[in-house]
């Protein structure tokens, strides 16, 4: 699953129940605060209500006003609050707040209640009439502080957004949970189904190569026969070059059964032998069997190293390197260099010739992986694989135009 | 006898009259009313310091001569602690505030004032005091806008 689908499947629901959730909780809170406010309204005025029975009593008493208003200007709850008499003139008004009586008695109606916002916060207005005796009407205003709804409201939308908060980092957290699991999942199927392909081509290989073997095997055992009865029937001086054929047909004989060999594990038949002298022997070859005239096989080490290793299996491997080396260089040279580090052999092989493109170095190790009109696409692959059964590491670096390096690590004697 | 008790109820009924008439005509203290709100432009005359609220500390006052008509006001701007401004004699103000009379003169609770092209806010639209909370808001004034 890519970036985009995977925002499509876990991202979009993710988002699409937050944005769910706030409005519904943002509604939901609307509604509670709508409900409280008109609560709160309902409980003050019917606080107004005893307040006016309060002071109609203190008046048929014949107190003063401003006797009636000191005990209320001492809560902190009543901002402000004044008496008017029926010709609506203000007998005597209170406030916590210097000259603050937000009154408009032009737009007053008889009997109302609003609230209103001020920098100490929102405050329940009330004016309403009431009479003390017969004929005699009074109006009272006053004005609650409504601090404890705010405080409420505020502590509500605290919680609102912490709770959205958490939910938020959560939803995070398991979405990036199951997106690692998910691209781990994905990675692991990913590898089996390259394993899978890997063995099915593996086992198309076995098959073609266990033929094809089979094939060359029997014409080679004859021909091996007529260079046993040559050997013996051929003049002396025809002698070397009968032994050299029959040589490289036992050669031959000997890769194709390794070759069928390398189907299954490879059996490693170990001897301790010089580099020097196999690199010598692989030029020998090289040389004889390449028509670039112009191809020079240079050989460097650091010290003299030996490896205990299959000589026949080593010999193939380096074969193919350079051979690999040598078609790709266009007239350059190759050289291979040798090193001993403690107990591994460091071997680099590198030519000047095109170089391998970036995306095809990954596959290069791949069977019948190959970029040539006339390769198998089986050598490299072997090499490998003989690297690895000698418990050691093949890599290969490369630039278009510039050359190829194979590095070989492998234990030493 | 007779003559002193009818005396002496005369005289309980007129202090009682006398008490609640004055309870009636006494005028309370006057607050910030925004049914008389009113713009003046005037000349600073005199500044004083008074208190003017109970529990209050001392508040600036202004005494300001109107250009037009040469009619004097008393202009309450802010406790003195809040107004950070110096004002001098003979100095212009233009004061927006909520009028009333008083033994007299002619009063202004100020709400925003305009002093060398800085306008003060010093109360908000219903009178509620800066000093009590928001704080002391300052404009610039703009090119070709009064307030």
């Amino acid at each position: 699953m890519r970036s985009k689908n995977f925002l499509l499947f876990f991202s979009l629901p993710f988002i699409g129940m937050i944005v769910i959730f706030f409005v519904l909780s943002s509604l939901n809170r609307a509604y509670i605060r709508n409900k409280t406010e008109d609560l709160v309204k309902e409980q003050l005025e019917a606080t107004a209500e005893i307040l006016k029975v309060d002071i109609s009593h203190f008046l048929r008493e014949n107190y003063s006003v401003d006797e009636i208003f000191e005990p209320y200007s001492r809560r902190e709850n009543i901002y402000y609050m004044a008496l008017l008499n029926e010709n609506r003139e203000i007998l005597s008004w209170r406030s916590q707040f210097e000259g603050y009586l937000p009154l408009s008695l032009q737009s007053a109606k008889n009997e109302e209640s609003w609230i209103i916002d001020s920098p100490a916060g929102k405050i329940f207005n009330y004016f309403s009439p009431f009479s003390v005796q017969e004929g005699k009407a009074y109006f009272l205003y006053l004005g609650y502080s409504l601090k404890n709804l705010e405080e409420m409201v505020v502590y509500s939308r605290r919680n609102f957004f912490l709770i959205f908060g958490l939910i938020f980092v959560i939803g995070i957290i398991f979405s990036l949970g199951l997106f690692q699991l998910q691209r781990h999942y994905l990675e692991k199927k990913r590898e089996a189904e390259e394993e899978r392909k890997e063995k099915e081509r593996y086992r198309e290989i076995s098959a073609f190569t266990s033929g094809v073997g089979h094939e060359i095997k029997n014409p080679l055992n004859s021909v091996s026969l007529i260079f046993e009865l040559l050997q013996k029937k051929a003049p002396v001086y025809l002698q070397e070059e009968v032994s050299a054929g029959k040589e490289e047909i036992q050669k031959i004989s000997r890769i194709i059964d390794q070759f069928a060999s390398y189907l299954r594990p490879l059996k490693l038949s170990k001897e301790t032998f010089s580099l020097a002298e196999l690199v010598s022997s692989v030029r020998g070859s090289l040389i004889k069997e390449s028509d670039k005239a112009e191809v020079e096989i240079r050989y460097v080490e650091s010290s003299s190293i030996a490896l205990n290793a299959d000589k026949d299996l080593m010999n193939q491997a380096l074969i193919n390197l350079l051979r690999n080396s040598i078609e790709a260089g266009s007239g350059g040279e190759v050289s291979i260099k040798a090193q001993q580090k403690k107990k591994k052999v460091f071997i680099k092989i590198e030519d000047s010739g095109q170089g391998i493109a970036e995306e095809d170095e990954q596959h290069i190790f791949e069977p019948f992986f190959s970029r040539k009109r006339k390769g198998l696409g089986i050598g490299l692959y072997l090499t490998k694989k003989i690297v690895e059964a000698h418990e050691g590491k093949i890599e290969v670096q490369s630039k278009i135009g510039v050359g190829t390096t194979f590095l070989i690590q492998i234990p030493g004697d | 006898m007779k003559k002193g008790l009818s005396l002496l109820i005369i005289v309980y009924l007129l202090g009682f009259w006398s008490l609640s008439s004055g309870q009636e005509h006494q005028k309370p203290q006057h607050f910030y009313n925004v049914d008389t709100e009113k713009k003046i432009k005037g000349t600073i005359q005199e500044i004083i310091m008074e208190p003017r609220y109970k529990d209050s500390s001392p508040f600036l006052i202004i005494k300001l001569e109107e250009k037009k008509t040469h009619q004097k006001f008393i202009v309450e701007i802010s406790p003195v602690r809040f107004f950070t401004h110096d004002f001098h004699k003979g100095e212009e103000l233009e004061v927006v505030g909520s009028l009333y009379s008083k033994d007299g003169n002619q009063n202004i609770i100020a709400r925003q004032i305009r002093f060398k092209g800085e306008i003060v806010i010093l109360r908000d639209k219903r009178g509620f005091p800066a000093w009590r909370g928001g704080g002391m808001k300052h404009k610039k004034r703009r090119k070709g806008k009064g307030f």
